[in-house]
């Protein structure tokens, strides 16, 4: 076992009688990035918060590069974070909001500032320095947000949902360049999300959880084709993956883009309903096995009778009992 | 147009008064007392503004003894209500609707009801006769509200703010210091200017504990000086000494309304 | 840990609010006067006895009721109206709200002298007003029957922008898209104050009540510089009594007892104004 990099074991928080996080293993190792993902309230800031040292932890145990950091202070960890509104101190200029945390470490003046010019240069920022973050736009508040993780000089990286406070478009062009980044600075990332895009954008492998409770950690071709159960198979994927009834005790599912349509020997279906989405349209088929969706390039109108098939080495088989998936 | 009206009568409620005195203040003795149109063209004057200051001890010694006063009381309440806000809003719910609850009750209280028991520790202690003593009371009765002022201002602030702070290495003080009580100068602005006006405005206490002439706070010299009959005050006089102990206080009310009405409105939203 | 930050502010809070408190009921039980040289002795409930007993304590209790009645009353009503007034666009808001707003910040010892010349018999300009309308001057300050109309007066001319302030906040907090919406659909000014504008303006309005009923229970400042209690004691509130007992008639004893009757006056009644709201939102629920 490697010492490198952030371990932490059965890692645990408990509010009152509320268990938020419920014995997490994780480890994640330096430029590897990490994609905490789930529904809200499934546990992935507060998870992010002990890391950071933000929360009291109530049990287990978290080693950054051999050392254990359990119980360190938050300031004393090394671990730096890009929060989601980026927290950037409102009545600093973007030059201040990066300078105050290396002035409060006692970093001599001439390193502090040529400290800044490299990441001002990296992350494009030069000719901003003057302005508050008020005046910035929201991809240029997220880059002095990430410049003055940087400077931390971190042990660990966070990101809590940095992508959530940019438009779509924003998003598609910051994500390569912000995995690029990351990539280059060689520390261990953990970075929280809902969005299973954004997840896959950006991480190496993802770890979902449910409930404070970690599902499956992979990468996301790991997730997406072997889920470990029910809940994982679900989570992932958009259109949503179809669920049929199997033999007994056994629940089924097809990805909508393994299901095809056929002109004989296949499952009977009635056409319900369509959507249009562009280059393909989404089917609702009403069969004998139940409800499933499909993704189809044909014209078709509601009404019509088809046959759909798929692969049998497509089918996901899961437990309907535990959820868990069957070899 | 149909607000007009009542705007200015309501502006003329509560202004007449205050003009009224304002006249009067510039008026003869003589003027005072005479009836009719013919008594405006004449008695004009500004003697009773010279009577005031300079009697014994002059009026601006009052005015200098309250904004001591009200200097001293600001800075201890602010001095130990921005650690208590802070500390208050970082404890559990509970706890914290507890004490919250207590503090507008006190805030609340008729704090008249005080004063002997106060009277009693000032003389037990000395403090009598002396002017920043009465920053004591005034910092303990002032204190409920400004907590809640400024514990509420606190919980507006993002918390991650404080989060990232912390992750940078802050310590309290340097989070405190760099960070909050920046952000927070207009809500600490609103609180100062209540206390002032609290303290500079409390008259039981600076009552029972002054009774030196020249140490006075200005709500008791001017009781004093109308104190001994109610039908031998010398009005005109007494009308300047209210002018000039209000002129200070009408600067402050013009250019700080928009934090007195923040502190007040703030103090009704979160309380 | 944060707790400790909380200490000292607490400290001084308990030692000037509760110490009293406690001070007065130990005091209430002890003869403390000119004729025990000021050093308490224990005297039974002979104080207590004695405040039963006082028909001056029940005429102040009365008094004081009547007067604190009828602020209230019209300065919550008042108040509104000019949190109304204040509350739509105007020209220059910021100087009209400090215009209105002056009367509260000055002292209330010096425009209750104020007011004594403005209510002077025969000289003061309210009574130049009566005169020069053909009527005969009128003792505004010297009638028994009604001068403490004219401390109510005095007190709502004060407090009046304070309350409105209060419930201007309780206004801008009502999201104007409920206005609209009633507006919409055709809810005329007087409904839409009465179905929207109140109802959500009721912890405000109830928060206002109870403060502004606390501090006219305890009125002291004014009544003593207005009127000083007359005439012939009938503007005397109980404050008023009790710091006459303090500091006039030495009795340290018997004012510490008459300190914890208006107390327990000041919690009884706000206990019975949170009570009846309590009723009231019960009875709401329970109504369809």
């Amino acid at each position: 076992m490697t010492t490198a990099g952030l371990h932490c074991e059965q890692l645990s928080r408990r509010v009152g009688d509320r268990l938020l996080l419920d014995g997490l293993n994780l480890s994640v190792a330096p430029g590897e990035s990490l994609a905490l993902l789930g529904p809200s309230g499934c546990g992935k800031t507060t998870t992010l918060r002990l890391l950071a040292g933000l929360d009291p932890v109530s049990g287990g145990r978290i080693r950054l590069d051999g050392q254990d950091v359990t119980h360190s202070p938050a300031g004393e960890r090394q671990v730096a974070m890009v929060f989601q509104s980026y927290a950037l101190y409102p009545h600093l200029s973007v030059l201040a909001n990066l300078e105050l945390g290396l002035e409060v470490r006692r970093v001599p003046a001439p390193e502090r500032r040529q400290r800044i010019a490299e990441v001002l240069a990296l992350l494009q920022l030069e000719g901003l320095e003057r302005r508050r973050p008020a005046q910035l736009s929201g991809g240029q508040r997220q880059r002095v947000a990430l410049a003055r993780a940087l400077l931390r000089q971190p042990r660990l990286m966070l990101l809590d949902e940095p992508m959530s406070n940019l438009d779509a478009q924003l998003r598609d062009q910051l994500r390569p360049e912000l995995r690029a980044l990351l990539h280059r600075a060689g520390h261990p990332v953990i970075h929280v999300t809902h969005d299973q895009q954004e997840a896959m954008g950006l991480a190496d492998r993802i770890a979902v959880l449910e409930s404070g409770v970690l599902q499956q950690v992979g990468t996301p071709q790991e997730l997406y084709h072997r889920p470990a159960n029910l809940f994982v198979a679900r989570f992932l994927g958009r259109p949503g993956i179809n669920l049929l009834a199997g033999e007994a005790g056994v629940q089924l599912g097809i990805r909508p883009e393994q299901l095809r349509l056929v002109e004989s020997g296949g499952l009977p279906a009635r056409l319900l309903r369509r959507e249009w989405q562009g280059s393909q349209q989404l089917l609702w088929l009403d069969t004998s096995r139940g409800e499933l969706l499909l993704l189809a390039e044909a014209s078709l109108s509601p009404g019509e009778q088809l046959q759909v098939s798929w692969r049998p080495e497509d089918e996901l088989r899961f437990s309907s009992a535990s959820g868990e998936r069957l070899a | 147009m149909p607000i007009a009206l009542p705007l200015l009568a309501a502006l003329i409620w509560s202004l007449l008064p205050l003009l009224w005195q304002l006249l009067t203040s510039l008026r003869t003795p003589e003027a005072l007392v005479l009836q009719g149109p013919a008594a405006w063209l004449q008695g004009w004057t500004l003697a009773n503004y010279r009577q005031v200051l300079q009697g014994d001890p002059p009026f601006w010694r009052y005015l200098f003894n309250s904004c001591l006063v009200g200097a001293a009381s600001t800075g201890l309440t602010l001095l130990l209500a921005i650690p208590a806000a802070y500390g208050l809003q970082r404890q559990r719910p509970a706890l914290r609707g507890g004490i919250s609850l207590l503090l507008l009750a006190a805030a609340m209280f008729p704090y008249v009801l005080l004063f002997l028991a106060l009277l009693e520790l000032a003389r037990a202690l000395g403090w009598g006769n002396q002017l920043l003593a009465l920053a004591l009371p005034y910092a303990g009765l002032s204190l409920p509200l400004a907590v809640l002022l400024l514990r509420a201002a606190f919980a507006d602030l993002p918390a991650e703010l404080e989060d990232a702070a912390r992750l940078e290495g802050l310590n309290l003080w340097q989070r405190l210091h760099r960070v909050l009580l920046p952000l927070l100068a207009p809500a600490v602005a609103s609180t100062a200017i209540l206390v002032f006006l609290f303290s500079w405005n409390e008259y039981p206490i600076a009552l029972t504990w002054i009774s030196r002439n020249d140490m006075l706070t200005l709500p008791v010299a001017m009781a004093r000086i109308a104190g001994s009959s109610v039908y031998a005050v010398p009005y005109g006089a007494f009308a300047a000494a209210t002018v000039l102990g209000g002129l200070p206080l009408l600067a402050l009310v013009l250019v700080f309304q928009r934090q007195i009405v923040s502190g007040l409105t703030q103090g009704a939203v979160k309380g | 840990m944060t707790l400790l930050l909380l200490l000292p502010a607490l400290a001084l809070v308990l030692g000037v609010f509760l110490w009293p408190l406690l001070r007065y009921g130990w005091l209430s039980l002890q003869a403390s006067s000119v004729l025990t040289g000021l050093v308490p002795m224990p005297n039974g409930g002979a104080n207590w006895q004695r405040l039963l007993a006082d028909a001056r304590f029940w005429q102040d209790a009365a008094q004081t009721l009547r007067f604190a009645g009828l602020s209230l009353a019209l300065e919550l009503l008042l108040g509104l109206g000019l949190a109304l007034l204040l509350h739509r666009p105007l020209p220059r808001r910021g100087l009209v709200r400090a215009l209105v707003l002056l009367p509260w910040a000055l002292p209330t010892t010096v425009m209750a002298l104020g007011w004594r010349w403005i209510l002077n018999d025969p000289f003061g300009p309210l009574n130049g007003l009566l005169q020069s309308l053909g009527l005969p001057a009128y003792g505004f300050l010297s009638q028994p029957a009604s001068t403490w109309l004219f401390t109510v007066l005095a007190d709502v001319w004060k407090t009046t922008p304070f309350v409105a302030l209060l419930l201007l906040a309780g206004l801008q907090a009502i999201p104007s898209e409920l206005e609209e919406a009633l507006r919409l659909e055709g809810a005329g000014p007087w409904q839409r104050l009465r179905r929207l504008t109140l109802p959500l303006l009721a912890p405000y309005l109830l928060l206002t009540a109870l403060f502004r009923l606390a501090q006219a229970l305890g009125v002291f400042d004014l009544i003593q510089v207005l009127t000083g209690g007359g005439p012939a004691s009938s503007t005397e509130s109980l404050a008023l009594y009790a710091y006459l007992n303090a500091m006039r008639f030495l009795d340290f004893g018997y004012a510490a007892t008459l300190m914890l009757g208006m107390f327990a006056l000041v919690l009884g009644l706000s206990a019975l104004v949170l009570l009846t709201q309590a009723l009231r939102r019960r009875l709401a629920e329970v109504t369809p």
